[in-house]
C-alpha cells in the first residue's frame, strides 16, 4: 500500500497501534512479492462519477437547460491494494463505499478515472478477451444463465463461448455438479429455480472454464441459511483445494469472516483497513465476550440467608418474586423491596451491577435480572459489562487488551453457582458497525 | 474493443449454439411456438397486403406494375425475415434496449469481441424465419407473374442487395441507439422507432413521387433504400438515373458513422457505467 492515510484515520479513531503494524506488514509483504504471485494489483485508482443537479426553482429553468449543474462524486479515491494468488479476500464497506465500482473496474466493465489496474497480469481495459478466459465474475443480483432454457443449455452455451475443450468441459461439469449438488437441476428451466438453486447454477456456470480468479459481488444476497452455508462451504473448499483466488463483497460481515482470511474495508472511496479479521477486532477495541451460565437450582446466598425459601416453605419456589407474592416483580431485588438490586447481586467484591456497569447498566440490569420464573440474577464481573441475559445465561463484554482473560476467569471462578463459561469473539458485524459509526461521526 | 480475427469455424460454432437454443425454445412449447410464428407471418402479410391491393386496383402505383409492387413487398418481407432471423433475438438489432438497460455488462465479461457477440447472439433460425420464408415465396411469386427471365447470377445480386439493406438498417439502428449511452432512460426504445415504426414507409413505392421527397428518402432517411430502390435495381431499372450500387455508398457512410458514434458511446459507457441495470428483456 503506497497510501497510509486511510489506515491512519482508523488508527486515530481506535487509538491503538496494532493496525499500523498490520499496514506495515502488508507493505512489507507486497515488497517481497514477485509480480507473478500477484493476482490483483490496483494502484492509485480514482473513480469519479458525474451527477446532474436539477433544481425545481423557476429561476433555474434556463440554467438547467443551458448549463446544468454537475456534481462530481468520488467513488474511489486513490485506492491501492494487492491480492496474491490463492488468497481469499473480503472486500467490504457500507452502501456507496465503492465496492461494486471496484469489482466492475477489475472486471473491465468500468474504467477508472486515473490509476492503473492489473488483473492476473493483464489490463482489464486493453486485454479484456484474454483476461475473461481466466477470470470469473458473478454479481449476486444478476444471472448469466439463460432464463428460458434448461440449466444444462446455459452450460453448453458457456462451453462454446469460452471455447472449452470437450473433455475438460465434461470433467469440470461433473466436478461442479457433484460439489454443488445440482445434478437434479440440470434439466430444469432456469426461470423455475429457487434463488438458492439459481445461485448455485450460476456459480457452477462461472466455474466451468476453471477461472484462476473469481470476483463475487454479493454472492449470498437473498439466500436462506442453508443455501448460504452451502455456498460458503463450497467457496472455501474451492479456495483451499484449487488455490483459486477469490475476491468477494458482501453486506453480511459474518459471512465474509467465515469465508475470507483477509478483509479490505472501504469507506467513502478510501481503504480504511486492510488486514486480518482478528486484527480488525483488535484495532476496533479488542472487545471479547464471555457467557456465564448459572446452575438452574442455584439459590443466591442472600436469599438463603434471608430465609425467604424456608420461611415460605417453598424450597422449589420458581422465583423469589412469586414466593413473596409479587408475581409481577421483575427482579429479586424488587421482590425484596430493594429496587436497586444491590443486595441480591453476587459480586465477589460486593459491588452491584449498577456500580460495575456504569450509567448504561440500569436498563440492562433491569432486563437481565432473573426471569419472573427464575431466581438467578446476573453476577458481577469486574471490568466486564453485562450486555444481555436471560434464564441464567449472562453475556458480558470486556476489552481483552485492558483486562486479560485470566483476570476475568479468575473473577468468575469466585462466583457461586456457575455451571458453564463460554468465551466468544465480538460479532464482526458489530465491530464494523461501530467503525462505520465512528467514521460517520468524524466525517 | 477492436474486433479480432475469428475463424469461420468459430463463427459457425457460435451460430450453432444459438440455433440449438432456439430449437430448444421452439420445441419446449411447440403449439405456442407455431401459433406465434404463424401470427407473425399473418401480421406481416396483412401489413403489405394493403399496398398490393391498391396496386392491383389501380393496375400499379407510380409507374410500377402491380407485380413489381408485389416484388417490392416480397423484398420488404424478406428483409424483415432476415432481420428477425439474425438480429431480432436478445435485442442485438434493437441495441438501444441493451444499452439503456445496462446489459452491455454481460457482454464485457465474455471472451469474444463485441461485434462477434452481436452478430451471433441474435440468430434464431427456427422461431424467427417465418417472414424469411414468406418473403421468399412472395418474391418467387412476383418473379413468376412478371414472366421475366433472370440470369443465374441474379440470385447473388439479390443476396448482395439484401446484405446492403441489412447494413443500412443495422447502421441506422446503432447510430441512433448510441444516444442511449448518454440518455439510457429516454433513448432505451429509440431502435424500435428507427426500425419498426419506419417499416411501413419503406414498403411504399416511391416511383412517381416528387424529387424533393425521393432524395431525402434515399439519403438522410433512407427508407427508400430498404425496398423500393433495391427492387428497381434488381429489376434492371435503378431509379433517378443512379447506379445500382448507390445503396452501397449510403450503407458504407451510415456504417462508418454508426461505428464512430457507437465506439464513442461505448467509451462513455465504460467510463460512466450504467445505473439502470434491468434484468428484464435480456435472456428472458
Amino acid at each position: 500500500m503506497s497510501k497510509q492515510v486511510q489506515a491512519d484515520t482508523l488508527l486515530r479513531d481506535t487509538a491503538v497501534n496494532v493496525q499500523r503494524d498490520v499496514a506495515v506488514n502488508v507493505q512489507r509483504d507486497i515488497a517481497v512479492n514477485v509480480q507473478s504471485d500477484i493476482a490483483v494489483n490496483v494502484r492509485n485508482i480514482t473513480k469519479n462519477y458525474e451527477q446532474w443537479q436539477r433544481s425545481s426553482d423557476r429561476r433555474d429553468l434556463f440554467r438547467n437547460l443551458i448549463k446544468p449543474e454537475k456534481r462530481i462524486i468520488t467513488a474511489l479515491d486513490d485506492v491501492s491494494f494487492q491480492v496474491e494468488k490463492g488468497e481469499f479476500v473480503a472486500y467490504a464497506g457500507a452502501n456507496g463505499a465503492g465496492k461494486s465500482t471496484t469489482m466492475k473496474i477489475l472486471a473491465g466493465m468500468l474504467y477508472p478515472t486515473s490509476g492503473s489496474v492489473s488483473v492476473l497480469g493483464l489490463s482489464p481495459q486493453t486485454d479484456r478477451i484474454p483476461l475473461m478466459r481466466r477470470l470469473g465474475v458473478m454479481f449476486g443480483n444478476r444471472t448469466e444463465l439463460w432464463w428460458d432454457q434448461p440449466v444444462i443449455q446455459s452450460f453448453e452455451w458457456k462451453r462454446v463461448i469460452w471455447d472449452i475443450p470437450d473433455d475438460r468441459y465434461r470433467k469440470t461439469l461433473d466436478t461442479v455438479c457433484e460439489l454443488l449438488d445440482i445434478k437434479d437441476l440440470l434439466h430444469t428451466f432456469v426461470r423455475e429455480l429457487s434463488l438458492g438453486q439459481r445461485m448455485k447454477a450460476d456459480l457452477a456456470l462461472l466455474l466451468l472454464h476453471e477461472p484462476e480468479l473469481i470476483l463475487l459481488d454479493e454472492p449470498t444476497i437473498g439466500l436462506d441459511v442453508l443455501a448460504k452455508r452451502q455456498m460458503i462451504g463450497f467457496l472455501k473448499d474451492l479456495n483451499r483445494e484449487k488455490q483459486t483466488t477469490i475476491l468477494v463483497t458482501s453486506h453480511d460481515m459474518d459471512d465474509l469472516e467465515e469465508m475470507a482470511r483477509r478483509i479490505i474495508l472501504v469507506s467513502k472511496g478510501h481503504i480504511a483497513y486492510d488486514g486480518s479479521f482478528g486484527d480488525l477486532r483488535t484495532a476496533a477495541g479488542c472487545m471479547c465476550r464471555i457467557a456465564v451460565t448459572i446452575e438452574a437450582d442455584f439459590v443466591p446466598a442472600e436469599l438463603e440467608s434471608a430465609g425467604v425459601m424456608e420461611e415460605l416453605g417453598r424450597a422449589d419456589a420458581e422465583s423469589a418474586g412469586v414466593a413473596l407474592g409479587r408475581p409481577d416483580a421483575e427482579s429479586v431485588g424488587v421482590a425484596l423491596g430493594r429496587p436497586d438490586a444491590e443486595s441480591v447481586v453476587n459480586g465477589s467484591d460486593g459491588r452491584s451491577v449498577l456500580a460495575a456497569n456504569g450509567s448504561a447498566a440500569p436498563a440492562v440490569a433491569n432486563n437481565c435480572a432473573a426471569h419472573p420464573a427464575d431466581h438467578r440474577s446476573a453476577p458481577v464481573i469486574p471490568n466486564a459489562s453485562l450486555i444481555s441475559g436471560s434464564r441464567g445465561v449472562f453475556e458480558y463484554e470486556f476489552d481483552q487488551q485492558a483486562t486479560p482473560i485470566t483476570s476475568i476467569l479468575s473473577s468468575i471462578s469466585g462466583i457461586p453457582g456457575v455451571k458453564d463459561v463460554e468465551i466468544k469473539k465480538a460479532p464482526i458485524e458489530e465491530v464494523i458497525t461501530g467503525l462505520y459509526l465512528k467514521w460517520k461521526g468524524i466525517e | 474493443m477492436a474486433a479480432k480475427r475469428i475463424p469461420i469455424a468459430r463463427f459457425l460454432a457460435l451460430y450453432g449454439i444459438y440455433a440449438k437454443m432456439d430449437l430448444m425454445w421452439f420445441l419446449r412449447d411447440f403449439k405456442y411456438a407455431v401459433l406465434g410464428i404463424l401470427g407473425d407471418a399473418v401480421s406481416n402479410l396483412t401489413a403489405v397486403a394493403g399496398i398490393f391491393l391498391l396496386a392491383w386496383r389501380f393496375d400499379g402505383v407510380g409507374g410500377m406494375t402491380r407485380y413489381e409492387v408485389l416484388f417490392m413487398l416480397g423484398y420488404s418481407t424478406l428483409i424483415t425475415g432476415v432481420f428477425q432471423t439474425f438480429f431480432a433475438s436478445n435485442n442485438t438489432g434493437h441495441i438501444s434496449r441493451r444499452i439503456g438497460r445496462g446489459q452491455i455488462d454481460h457482454m464485457l465479461i465474455q471472451p469474444l469481441p463485441l461485434p462477434v457477440q452481436l452478430l451471433a447472439e441474435g440468430f434464431i433460425p427456427f422461431t424467427g424465419s417465418s417472414n424469411l420464408v414468406t418473403g421468399s415465396l412472395i418474391l418467387a411469386a412476383a418473379v413468376h407473374f412478371m414472366e421475366i427471365a433472370l440470369p443465374w447470377w441474379w440470385i447473388f445480386s439479390l443476396i448482395g442487395n439484401v446484405a446492403v439493406t441489412m447494413l443500412i438498417i443495422l447502421s441506422e439502428s446503432y447510430l441512433y441507439s448510441s444516444v442511449a449511452f448518454y440518455a439510457p432512460a429516454a433513448a432505451e426504445e429509440i431502435a424500435y422507432y428507427v426500425i419498426d415504426l419506419r417499416s411501413p414507409l419503406s414498403q411504399y413505392p416511391l416511383s412517381g413521387m416528387p424529387l424533393q421527397l425521393q432524395i431525402p428518402l434515399i439519403t438522410a432517411v433512407p427508407a427508400g433504400l430498404l425496398a423500393w430502390f433495391p427492387t428497381m435495381a434488381l429489376l434492371g431499372k435503378p431509379p433517378l438515373s443512379l447506379t445500382s450500387f448507390f445503396p452501397v455508398l449510403v450503407a458504407v457512410l451510415f456504417f462508418l458513422l454508426a461505428q464512430f458514434t457507437f465506439r464513442k458511446g461505448m467509451m462513455h459507457y465504460v467510463k460512466t457505467g450504467s445505473s439502470r441495470y434491468l434484468t428484464q428483456g435480456y435472456r428472458r
